[in-house]
């Protein structure tokens, strides 16, 4: 495991959420998601869904800038 | 809403009767041909994706498609492309392989309506779904065979789900209840985004809930009877239940049961997951691959916290592939789409023959309509766009004789051929649009085309043969007038 594919957050953000195993119980594939930017993967797909430098840049995620709300919850209150 | 019922055949009873389930549903297809299990190993990403698009682009005749062999998920069953094809909706409706789509929409509109609703109810621990029931660690990665759908989607996606919800402030109200198919982004073991709008009922659902600080209640229902997904997806009154259109549909009762947390639920789906809203929590969704074949972007949404599940034995998995078309999305809700626009128009114009909408959810549409005089194919439009569902979709809208079949594109280009001329077209600018058209020059707002591809017809000639009448004029006139003035307010002259 090292950064996100999609944000490039550090390892310390990437949590394990699933370890998928066969019949035999040994390890087929580990899916992880990015405390940051939400994205979840398996470390078995294809490289265009989870290597940073071969993903198209149009969909790399920036935490940090604004993304729209749905239902800005704040307009309740 | 409902149109003149004909009774169900006895081939269409039969069918209705027999199929309770996804499970019988399953059967009855491949005992038709029309489910196939893939039986060799597969990886859950490219091959599920891929193998779900060749499966699909036989919108016709199209098989549905069960997985029983996905490494790194021994035992799990997943199944895509249910709703793949006119074929499985033939079958469904009980008629024969072969089965025009136009044949499919008068069916389908010969059924409609929610006024005779045959739903039977039963208790929760006779319900198949209630076999197995999970109070806490709950790992949705675990119990689902999930999979990225399309290659940059942010995650991995429950995209067939029907989720129940009640009015936070009406709870008690059956017609109320929502059943809707949004899309569900799992994003922990136990806990996921839906995205949901302020227009769908459930995101009215969701405001309701914040608004009053109360907790929205949610039951996620996976695996339905396959009547139910096209009526989760269909738009109907705010106050219409999707259960009761769904059963008139079949002819035949579905079966109900209470979720732990207090829906009406399918009391033989394969699994129900019972939900929390995280109430003023929103998190990072998407991109994911939608109906236009173009993704939406990454939003702020709001979250659910799973609180119970229940799943039959050995549950199968039913999931969609959507994206660019043909996909099943199309096939699924296509002639639920075309219907209600139809059943509208017809009560102002009974000269509409049928409307196929099932083009990216109506953003292209086809009316055939009986022409009286010059012009009245496009009076016809132009209410078909301030129809509920035009207001927002149909946003090309191509306007044919009675003699061409809608359904059959062969006719129509013949039509656009032989009887459109090109200043006969109408463009509306900056109209309503759905958010989600990659088309739009800004999001939610848009420009409208008519094409009337009916043929020459003479204008009304009622009254071109008239005379101006000429009343009395001039001062004389002038002064009578200021008589009956004067007398109106009491002067005598």
């Amino acid at each position: 495991m090292s950064t996100c594919p999609r944000c490039q957050a550090a390892e310390e953000k990437i949590r394990v959420e699933h370890k998928g195993l066969n019949a035999q119980g040994e390890l087929v594939w580990t899916i992880f998601h990015c405390n940051a930017c939400e994205f979840t993967w398996r470390d078995s797909e294809p490289a265009i869904s989870i290597d940073y430098d071969t993903r198209e840049a149009f969909f790399r995620v920036d935490p940090e800038k604004p993304y729209p709300v749905i239902m800005p919850p704040a307009q309740y209150k | 809403m409902s149109t003149n019922k004909k009774p169900l055949s006895a081939e269409a009873k039969a069918v209705g009767e027999r199929i309770g389930s996804l499970r019988d549903f399953l059967e009855f297809l491949e005992e038709n041909g029309q489910c196939i299990t893939w039986t060799d190993e597969i990886m859950p990403e490219p091959d599920v994706r891929n193998i779900a698009v060749a499966a699909g682009r036989d919108s016709m005749n199209g098989p549905a498609v069960i997985f029983n062999n996905i490494a790194g998920y021994p035992g799990k069953k997943l199944v895509l492309g249910v709703h793949g094809s006119f074929t499985n909706l033939a079958l469904l409706l009980g008629h024969p392989k072969g089965t025009t789509i136009k044949e499919l929409f008068y069916d389908i509109i010969s059924r409609w309506g929610d006024d005779k609703p045959l739903l039977d109810f039963i208790e929760p621990e006779a319900a198949p779904v209630n076999e197995n029931r999970l109070t806490d660690n709950f790992n949705l990665y675990d119990l689902l065979p999930l999979y990225r759908i399309n290659e940059y989607d942010g995650g991995f996606y429950i995209g067939k789900a029907n989720v129940v919800s009640r009015d936070p402030r009406d709870p008690d109200n059956f017609g109320k209840q929502n059943v809707g198919i949004y899309r569900i982004q799992v994003q922990a073991p136990g806990e996921f985004t839906l995205l949901s709008i302020p227009a769908h009922d459930m995101g009215r659902h969701i405001m309701a809930a914040e608004e009053e600080g109360v907790p929205l209640k949610i039951s996620v229902m996976l695996g339905n009877h396959p009547a139910m997904c096209m009526f989760a997806a269909t738009p109907v009154g705010y106050e219409e239940s999707e259960f009761a259109y769904a059963s008139q549909m079949m002819g035949s009762p579905l079966r109900l049961t209470k979720s732990g947390n207090g829906m009406d639920i399918l009391a033989d789906s394969e699994m129900i997951i019972e939900a929390e809203l995280m109430n003023g929590v929103r998190t990072f969704e998407g991109p994911f691959g939608e109906f236009p074949g173009s993704y939406s972007g990454v939003r702020k949404i709001p979250r659910f916290k799973v609180t119970a599940i229940s799943h039959r034995n050995d549950p199968i998995f039913e999931n969609i592939y959507i994206g660019r078309g043909w996909t099943e999305h199309d096939t699924l809700i296509g002639l639920n789409t075309s219907a209600p626009i139809y059943a509208q128009l017809i009560k102002d114009f009974p000269e509409v023959v049928a409307v196929n909408a099932l083009y990216q959810h109506g953003l292209t549409g086809v009316i055939s309509v009986k022409n009286r005089f010059a012009g009245f194919a496009k009076s016809v439009a132009m209410r078909a766009l301030g129809t509920p569902h035009g207001t927002m979709y149909l946003k090309n809208l191509i306007m044919v004789d009675d003699d061409v079949d809608p359904f059959d594109l062969n006719e129509v280009m013949w039509a656009l051929s032989t009887r459109t001329r090109a200043d006969d077209t109408i463009v509306i600018p900056n109209m309503p649009l759905i958010p989600i058209d990659p088309g739009a020059e800004v999001a939610g707002k848009g420009h409208r085309l008519i094409i009337d591809a009916t043929s020459f017809m003479p204008p009304d000639k009622l009254g071109s043969d008239s005379k101006i009448v000429t009343p009395p004029a001039g001062p004389e006139i002038d002064e009578i007038a200021k008589v009956i003035q004067l007398l109106q307010n009491g002067v005598n002259s």
